[in-house]
Formats: C-alpha cells, sequence, structure tokens
C-alpha cells in the first residue's frame, strides 16, 4: 500500500523539486535532483513568459461562475433520476451513460460554429457555458448514487404535504445528500481550473484564456529553462490541490456507505 | 389525477420488472419531479445533442468557415477513405488504447482493492494519493512530464541509465515517445479508482463474513466473490476508459511531443485539432471527428462483445 502511494506521488515530488532548481545549467551528470541552493525567484520568473494575473483572474471568474451552476443543474437532474420510475428513469440514465460515450473531439467544430453563430466564442466565460450541460453526466449519476440512499417514503411525505419539486430538492435532497454536493463542487472546480481542450477550441483571444491553457507557451521553451515552467505547473497545480484536499474526504464518503 | 394518469402512461413498458412496476405504484406521487431534470437535458441538448448533429451536416459539406458551408455529396467520404495521414492517426490511438486501457484499469482496480476497507489514516493517504494525479491539471501535468522524460536534463532517463537499461529515447524515437504518452497517462486514473471503489465498497461484508467462517482463502474470497461480483463495473470502465484514453491523449500528445517525432504519436484528436483549428476545414474535419466517434463506438463495443462471448461459454460449459 505505501508502494503504491510513492508511485502516484513520486511525480509531485519530483515536479516541486525541479521547480527550484536553477535554470540554465549544462545538463547534470546522472542523476541529482536535490537543488542546493533552492532557486525560489523561478516563481516570479514565470510571470515574465505568460501574463501569470490575468490568466489566473480569467480562471478564477470561470470557476466562481461554473461550478454553482454545474451542482445546481447536477443535482436537480439527480433528483429527477431517483424520483423517475420505468421508461423516464431508463431515458435519463440512458442519455446520459451516451454523453459519458461521446468523444470530445466530436463537438469541437461544431460548438464552435454555434456559439460563434450566437456571439458566444471568445470571452473568459464561454467555457462556462457547458456547466448548462452539467459539466460532465458524471456528476449526475454521483447525485444519483448518493440521493438514491434517501428514504423513499421520505420524498413522498414531502410531496403529500404539498410541497414542488422544487421544494423538495432545495428542503430534502440538497441538505440530505451534502457529501455529494461538496463532491460535485470539488470535482467541477477541478475540472474548470484544469480545462484545456474547450477554451483551446472556444477561446481564440489568449487575453481571455484560464491559466492551464496560458501553459502551453511554457511548453514551447528551452529545455535548459525546465525550472521556470515546472514552477508554472506548480502555481497552476498548488490551487488544485487546495481544492481536492477541501474536497476529497466528501468525495470518498459520497461513493461509500458510511 | 396527474399521477393516475402518468403510471398508466408508464405502466406497459414495465412488463419485463414486476417488482419496480409495483413499486413505482407506490410512489406515484413523486414522478411529478422530472420538471427537475429540465435544464440539464435543455443544456444537453443546446451543447451535445445538436452539435452532434450539425457535425454529422457538416460533415458532408465543404466549410472553411467565412462562407456558408457547400454541400458536397460523399466526396468527403472518398477523401476519407484514401486519407493516409488520418488512419495513421487512428493506428497511432489505437496502438496507445490497446497499451494503455488495461494499464489504467490494473491500477484503478488494484488500487481500490487495496484501499477499499476503512483501516484509519492510511488509507486516508493511500486514497488521496490514488487519486492526486488525476487532480494535477493535465497541462501542468504534461509539464512535468516534458522534463522528466528529456533526454539531457530529465531525471528518468537519469535513473535509467544508472539501473543500466538503455534509454529508449522517450522524446526522440517512434517507440519511445509512445512510450512516454503511455506513461503520462498511466497514472491518471482517478475517476475508475472511485468507481471501481464504490463498486467494491456495495459487496455485502457478509459474504467475506460468511468465507471466513467456512475457512476459505483470501484468494478463494478475490477470485470467486470479489472479482466476479465487480465484473460488469470493470467493463463498464474498460468501455469508458477508452473513450476517455483515445480522447485525453490529446493535452500530452500536444505538449510533450507535439504528435512527433515522424508522426509517431499524432493521435487521431490532434489530427482533427490541426485540420479545424489550423488548416481551417471545418467541413472535412466534421468528417474526421464523426468518423472517429463511429470507430470509438465500435472499439468501446469491443469489451462488451468479448464478455458476452466469456459468458456464453461459461453457460455451455456449465
Amino acid at each position: 500500500m505505501i508502494a503504491l502511494s510513492v508511485v502516484f506521488l513520486a511525480p509531485l515530488i519530483v515536479m516541486v523539486l525541479g521547480s527550484v532548481q536553477r535554470p540554465l545549467q549544462p545538463p547534470p551528470d546522472g542523476l541529482d535532483l536535490w537543488p542546493d541552493p533552492a532557486q525560489w525567484s523561478n516563481y516570479l520568473a514565470v510571470s515574465r513568459f505568460i501574463p501569470l494575473a490575468r490568466l489566473l483572474l480569467n480562471s478564477l471568474l470561470l470557476v466562481v461562475v461554473a461550478v454553482p451552476v454545474t451542482v445546481v443543474v447536477t443535482s436537480m437532474a439527480g433528483l429527477a433520476i431517483v424520483t423517475a420510475r420505468g421508461g423516464l428513469r431508463r431515458g435519463l440514465i440512458g442519455v446520459s451513460v451516451f454523453m459519458l460515450l461521446v468523444p470530445a473531439a466530436a463537438l469541437w467544430v461544431p460548438r464552435v460554429v454555434l456559439l460563434r453563430g450566437v456571439g458566444l466564442a471568445d470571452t473568459p466565460l464561454t467555457v462556462a457555458l457547458l456547466a448548462l450541460a452539467g459539466t460532465t453526466p458524471f456528476y449526475v449519476l454521483l447525485f444519483a448514487l448518493a440521493y438514491s440512499r434517501i428514504p423513499v417514503s421520505l420524498l413522498e411525505a414531502a410531496t403529500l404535504e404539498g410541497l414542488s419539486p422544487y421544494a423538495v430538492w432545495r428542503r430534502i435532497a440538497l441538505p440530505l445528500g451534502r457529501p455529494a454536493a461538496v463532491a460535485v463542487a470539488a470535482l467541477s472546480t477541478l475540472y474548470y481550473w484544469s480545462t484545456f481542450m474547450d477554451p483551446l477550441t472556444l477561446v481564440s483571444s489568449p487575453g481571455n484564456w484560464p491559466v492551464a491553457l496560458g501553459l502551453r507557451s511554457l511548453s514551447e521553451m528551452e529545455a535548459a529553462l525546465y525550472p521556470i515552467y515546472l514552477a508554472g505547473a506548480v502555481i497552476v497545480t498548488a490551487p488544485a490541490l487546495l481544492a481536492f484536499a477541501i474536497g476529497q474526504r466528501s468525495f470518498f464518503s459520497a461513493v461509500e456507505r458510511s | 389525477m396527474a399521477v393516475k394518469r402518468h403510471v398508466a402512461a408508464v405502466g406497459p413498458h414495465k412488463g419485463t420488472a414486476p417488482t419496480a412496476a409495483s413499486r413505482g405504484r407506490g410512489v406515484g406521487a413523486a414522478i411529478r419531479r422530472w420538471p427537475l431534470a429540465v435544464p440539464y437535458l435543455l443544456g444537453s441538448l443546446l451543447l451535445v445533442i445538436v452539435p452532434l448533429a450539425l457535425a454529422a451536416a457538416l460533415a458532408f459539406t465543404d466549410y472553411f468557415g467565412f462562407r456558408p458551408p457547400e454541400f458536397t455529396g460523399a466526396d468527403n467520404l472518398v477523401r476519407l477513405a484514401g486519407d493516409r495521414a488520418f488512419w495513421d492517426a487512428v493506428g497511432v490511438s489505437a496502438v496507445i488504447a490497446v497499451i494503455v486501457v488495461p494499464l489504467r484499469l490494473f491500477l484503478a482496480v488494484g488500487a481500490a482493492l487495496l484501499l477499499a476497507r476503512p483501516r484509519g489514516a492510511r488509507t486516508a493517504v493511500g486514497r488521496a494519493a490514488a487519486y492526486l494525479p488525476s487532480a494535477i491539471p493535465d497541462a501542468a501535468w504534461a509539464l512535468l512530464w516534458l522534463w522528466i522524460l528529456n533526454p539531457l536534463y530529465g531525471p528518468l532517463p537519469a535513473v535509467l541509465g544508472a539501473l543500466g537499461v538503455a534509454d529508449p529515447g522517450f522524446l526522440t524515437t517512434p517507440w519511445g515517445a509512445r512510450a512516454g504518452l503511455v506513461l503520462v497517462m498511466a497514472l491518471q486514473v482517478g475517476e475508475a479508482f472511485i468507481v471501481a471503489l464504490a463498486a467494491r465498497a456495495a459487496i455485502p461484508n457478509r459474504l467475506y463474513e460468511a468465507i471466513e467462517l467456512e475457512g476459505g482463502s483470501a484468494w478463494f474470497a478475490m477470485t470467486r466473490v470479489t472479482l466476479p461480483l465487480m465484473a460488469p463495473i470493470v467493463l463498464v470502465l474498460a468501455v469508458r476508459d477508452i473513450v476517455v484514453v483515445v480522447q485525453n491523449a490529446f493535452v500530452p500528445a500536444m505538449l510533450v511531443t507535439d504528435g512527433g517525432p515522424a508522426n509517431a504519436t499524432l493521435t487521431a484528436p490532434l489530427l482533427i485539432y490541426r485540420r479545424a483549428f489550423e488548416y481551417g476545414e471545418l467541413g472535412y474535419a466534421s468528417t474526421l471527428s464523426v468518423t472517429l466517434l463511429v470507430l470509438t463506438g465500435v472499439a468501446a463495443a469491443l469489451p462488451l462483445w468479448l464478455a458476452a462471448r466469456l459468458a456464453a461459454r461459461q453457460r455451455t460449459r456449465a
């Protein structure tokens, strides 16, 4: 189990070590990972190569808008799947599974054509539109899994009391399925923070890019400058790991009966 | 009244599942909650279903973005049939998927089985570690591997050199670059890991207690209970992973190997991206992307077909 953790953790440790080495050195003779002394100024140098502040702000805006929309849309749909019966239920699950299997490449061209047509392409928030479709059906199925553990009699009683579908969702399902909501919020934060392919095709002005896409130009740098592009990678990774750290407990409890 | 009408409408579909039908009648009142699915369905319609239909229509046109699309009949299909570059790219995607999908499933399911029973802090750390690579943004992950695999500065060629293993040339030779892509994708298995973990958690504990009581070995429990009960989920994961791998090879293929050397890692999505957004051939790129959709569907059906064959063989043997 420990060996397994090491395999999964090693790349991250190596990334941080690499990011504080001295740039523009001759290739090392053999393996030399320990930086001596640590060169923290690499982190400041990143913004000389990409407009880091602007890109971080774009990503923050994207997350702030897209994540709440995703949670609302997918949790409502999850409750609908749990309470629907027969053909309707099979239909909803079927549509979700079908959409999980559509490769994103099949949607690049038509999405660009459609969004340009209605004038919604190339803004910092264009990618946030995907939240209207729930970002990925995986989140809908996650909510359905969590809500399926709410006693049916409870939902039934609420309906008999005359609560509207919206009120049942807002007052019963959402509070009882809180771990699932936190998990989906964390996962979709990771999704929008990391999004690369969607803005690459939908957003053409570099000034409107999220930060993960901004890293692209760092990949074209000289190999000897690797500590600087690794510093850029660490800067983009740190907030993602923070979101993961906050969400992971709810996340694991959402998939597992406690 | 609305409830009764709905139950009557749904009733006939349920001939095959009498228990579900009786339950359905019991909670008939709940049926009216379908409006909650409307935002999701509407969003999916606008951002997935309509675009798919549009792609299918554009596939039969010449379209470069500045003039309206021009219908060209089967011209694009003729071109597709003779398009060596595309079929080579499909081959590259297929080779990578054949290597990396089993590897990823092995890692994801293996990690899920090892970390299934909650045993305090160690399990928590292990689970977080197994998901961690998937939490790192793909572009940052790609930059990291761009360095790890670098022939001059990279730690991995240095480690291999110290161990006396010949450097496969991760960024410089065709098969070395493909091996590099496999390494980049092998560890990002968070989603499959979570699903496998949930599947394992759904197996009732009393089964294992019974085996222990009867003196069955851990091997027996694994091969006769755990794996057979998880097989359907592993199958679904395999299907999903084929789609994910074909798609997710895009970021590392673009940032780490840039399709090279000599197009050895030019995967199908990367080729479609270049056709659409670098050459501006939106019409023909649609032909390619719809073809990729169909091919991925066929590839994803492969594990299902294999499972059906295996099940049929077992039935005849029994």
